[in-house]
């Protein structure tokens, strides 16, 4: 076997090949990953909003909370169910909320409008969500114009920020008492107002848009929706929260793989046929230290070896480098329309160790493929002729 | 012997080598094409909008229907020639419950007056007025939902509950791109007869047509102001800042492909000054026997920079060859069969084309610049002493 530390030398002598095409294929690599870091963003957010053992009840035929209306007086009956979890006090936990969509100015581009996602939420919201946790200012007072929002948005439209106010309606300022943090889920991206405050500005009264309730186990799920999705009368479905926010997801999480995808095809064949070049310019210039090598004895496979080796380093330095630079991205965050609710959701990139070696396998095997040929040709020369040159 | 035709043997010189980087910066042109077709795709609505009509819709929120009498009120603003109105009606195909098209409800005596955009044969046109649940469906969606004039279609209600049933009058195919070919329209009066008292008589947005397009500001503020005094306040906007609006909620991507297509500029740039700094560092014997014959640096620095951008600008040409089956045929395909919605008009554009192709001769000449450099530095004895 030739020794690594001769590919090693040989890559620092040639800096300048080395960190051009060790850049390609770095920037490639960022690509990748980044990509595939925003994509498990979106899926991871979207997951998290669900939990396991609470199930989600929309009107029969809506796929969104936004497109759904439900009988407030069915709550009541739903809460009734013998699947249910009971809280404090032996009340059913069930949550009934109505989801609207509100057109806010975004901060800096005050002509600019985004739609944001406003939740009426009743009483029992914090106790029945209890992973959300008010991290500045207070709760709301219930049955007054007072709001909290989610981290993701604050100071991102006109009036989202502790303190100040914004319009459900007409001469109503609603007040941001509180601003809540709900571990990188969908909610940090919502408003959470009074139920009733929403519910008389939207033209909603009597109505609620999904219920939410917690089972005593996760495994109670298909009894509960059995039940539920019989009674002609309520004519609702019921599905596991966790589901119903994957398919929130889908659409765009499809989107964005598809495209990094495409582009990642693309930008790897140019970074691997720039290894390529570089491998091959390399080959020509060695012919020389190639004879010799073969001279000496070295087998033709352990030449086609070492040359594969170098290239595969090179590419892992490149890889290495943009992998690293795609770790960077965890600080940015990205806002983005969801196509199921039509308003803005905040993402940012999710680096997975998956992700991270994922990327670096790709960097090792657009460096075998790049270094393939080049490698070949080396391990074919007739050292007779080589250490003529 | 011209510099020229040293120029030429010098292109010549490396074939594999030369092969190659053409090979990866037409893969890369192919890349930059298709991320810039899917910005301007997505632009293409705000673009093609319409200059003279405007969009009324509650202020709040579009969740909140307005009376249907606003339209009356719109109609009668000065400076106003039609007014119609709308609901979204958010129906799915039971089929393929995961594909989105819009479905939306009109006012069918005056839609066709604010959207002459939309064409139809007479005879279709007539059917679907005299049919009550007659829709017109756009020729894209008509083709997904493999649907003739004449048949009949079922839908699934999303905000109004039950199966719907469509007959389908008519295909209409848009005369401009202010108006995409994946909906489906039919009549409002249809959706307000069928549902329950409470939800009736109310209507989603309002859109007008205005004589003067450069009045369209102050129309807006006016229908605004007149509306402002009644319970519900509304907001008025061009069709064009109703496009930018929704662009403005998926800047989030527009920007991260943005800033995609300018790597992808600067990894061209690293092949191709790797490359061409591998040539020039090949000849810099030669180069140095040139100046010995008296060529000036000058007279040196020139054939390196004509042949990067000669490499490029070819390049980008078969690049373009490339992208257009890939890019229009592969990737337009796919885009209109799952997100057609999103995506009305999926071509390239020739300004795209050509900013590609003057990209890589200018990306040709960044790359020479730092090896032309070194070249016409050296010393000639330098240069002479220099072993490959």
């Amino acid at each position: 076997m030739i020794p690594v530390a001769y590919n090693i030398r040989s890559l620092k002598v040639r800096k300048r090949n080395t960190i051009a095409a060790a850049a390609g294929l770095a920037m490639v690599v960022f690509v990748f990953s980044a990509v595939l870091m925003l994509a498990e963003g979106i899926e991871r957010t979207l997951g998290r909003s669900g939990e396991d053992g609470v199930a989600i009840l929309l009107r029969k035929g809506a796929d969104a909370e936004l497109s759904s209306g439900i009988d407030a007086a069915h709550l009541g009956i739903v809460a009734g169910a013998g699947e249910i979890a009971t809280g404090s006090g032996g009340i059913p936990q069930a949550l009934g909320e109505v989801v609207v969509v509100l057109a806010q100015p975004i901060a800096r581009m005050p002509d600019q409008f985004a739609n944001v996602t406003v939740r009426g939420v009743p009483d029992n919201v914090l106790p029945f969500r209890s992973s959300v946790k008010i991290i500045e200012g207070r709760a709301a007072t219930p049955g007054t114009d007072e709001a909290i929002i989610g981290k993701a948005i604050r100071g991102r439209f006109a009036g989202m920020d502790l303190g100040q106010s914004f319009e459900l309606r007409k001469n109503r300022p609603v007040k941001v008492v509180g601003i809540f943090d709900a571990q990188g889920s969908a909610y940090d991206s919502e408003v959470w107002a009074d139920i009733d405050a929403v519910r008389s500005a939207f033209g909603r009264l009597g109505g609620l848009s999904s219920i939410r309730v917690r089972l005593q186990s996760p495994g109670r799920f298909d009894a509960f929706r059995a039940r539920i999705e019989t009674d002609r009368q309520l004519s609702m479905e019921v599905m596991r929260e966790r589901s119903y926010y994957n398919k929130q997801s889908e659409g765009l999480a499809l989107f964005i793989t598809a495209m990094g995808m495409m582009i990642a095809v693309l930008f790897s064949t140019g970074a691997m046929i720039g290894a390529m070049i570089t491998m091959y310019a390399s080959i020509a210039h060695r012919k020389r230290e190639i004879g010799t090598l073969l001279a000496l004895g070295f087998s033709r496979i352990s030449v086609l070896v070492s040359f594969l080796l170098e290239s595969v380093l090179l590419a892992l330095v490149g890889g290495g480098i943009g992998a690293v630079l795609a770790l960077s991205m965890r600080w940015v965050s990205f806002s983005t329309l969801n196509m199921r609710t039509w308003s803005e959701i905040t993402v940012s990139f999710e680096p997975t160790a998956g992700i991270v070696i994922g990327s670096l396998v790709f960097a090792g095997v657009m460096g075998i493929i790049g270094g393939l040929l080049p490698a070949i040709r080396a391990s074919r020369m007739s050292p007779v002729t080589a250490m003529r040159d | 012997m011209s510099l020229a035709l040293l120029a030429r043997r010098n292109i010549r010189r490396n074939t594999v080598r030369t092969a190659l980087t053409m090979v990866a910066l037409a893969i890369a042109v192919v890349a930059f094409v298709a991320i810039r077709t899917v910005l301007t795709a997505w632009s293409v609505a705000a673009d093609f909008a319409a200059k003279d009509r405007l969009a009324t819709r509650h202020k709040m929120s579009f969740v909140i229907s307005m009376p249907k009498h606003y339209a009356d009120t719109v109609r009668e603003v000065p400076g106003i020639q039609a007014a119609t109105w709308m609901n979204w009606f958010g129906a799915r195909d039971p089929r393929r419950p995961d594909s989105f098209f819009a479905t939306i409800a009109v006012d069918t005596r005056t839609f066709l007056d604010v959207y002459d955009e939309v064409m139809l044969p007479e005879d279709q046109k007539t059917a679907w007025l005299e049919t009550r649940n007659g829709a017109i469906v756009g020729e894209v969606l008509a083709k997904e939902l493999g649907v003739q004039p004449g048949d009949r279609v079922t839908l699934q209600g999303t905000i109004f509950p039950g199966s719907w049933e469509f007959a389908v009058s008519g295909i209409y195919v848009p005369t401009r791109q202010t108006i995409d070919r994946m909906s489906l329209f039919f009549h409002w009066d249809y959706l307000n007869d069928s549902i329950e008292e409470a939800r009736r008589d109310q209507i989603g947005w309002i859109v007008s047509r205005v004589d003067d397009p450069t009045a369209g500001t102050r129309i807006s503020q006016e229908v605004d102001r007149i509306f402002d005094e009644r319970e519900v306040p509304t907001l008025t906007q061009s069709e064009r800042d109703l496009n930018l609006s929704f662009m403005g909620m998926v800047s989030g991507i527009l920007k991260a492909l943005d800033i995609v297509s300018i790597v992808i500029m600067l990894i061209m740039l690293m092949i191709l000054g790797n490359t061409i700094a591998m040539g020039v560092r090949e000849r810099t014997r030669e180069n140095g026997v040139l100046r010995a014959l008296g060529f000036s640096p000058g007279q040196i620095v020139v054939p390196i920079m004509g042949e990067a951008a000669a490499v490029g600008i070819l390049s980008g040409l078969i690049g373009l060859v490339l992208a257009y089956p890939i890019v229009e045929l592969g990737m337009g395909r796919w885009l209109e069969e799952n997100m057609g919605a999103y995506f009305p008009y999926f071509r390239i554009d020739p300004v795209t084309a050509v900013t590609a192709v003057l990209l890589c001769g200018l990306l040709g000449v960044l790359a020479s610049i730092p090896p032309a450099w070194g070249a016409a530095r050296m010393k000639v004895t330098d240069a002479l002493r220099q072993v490959g």
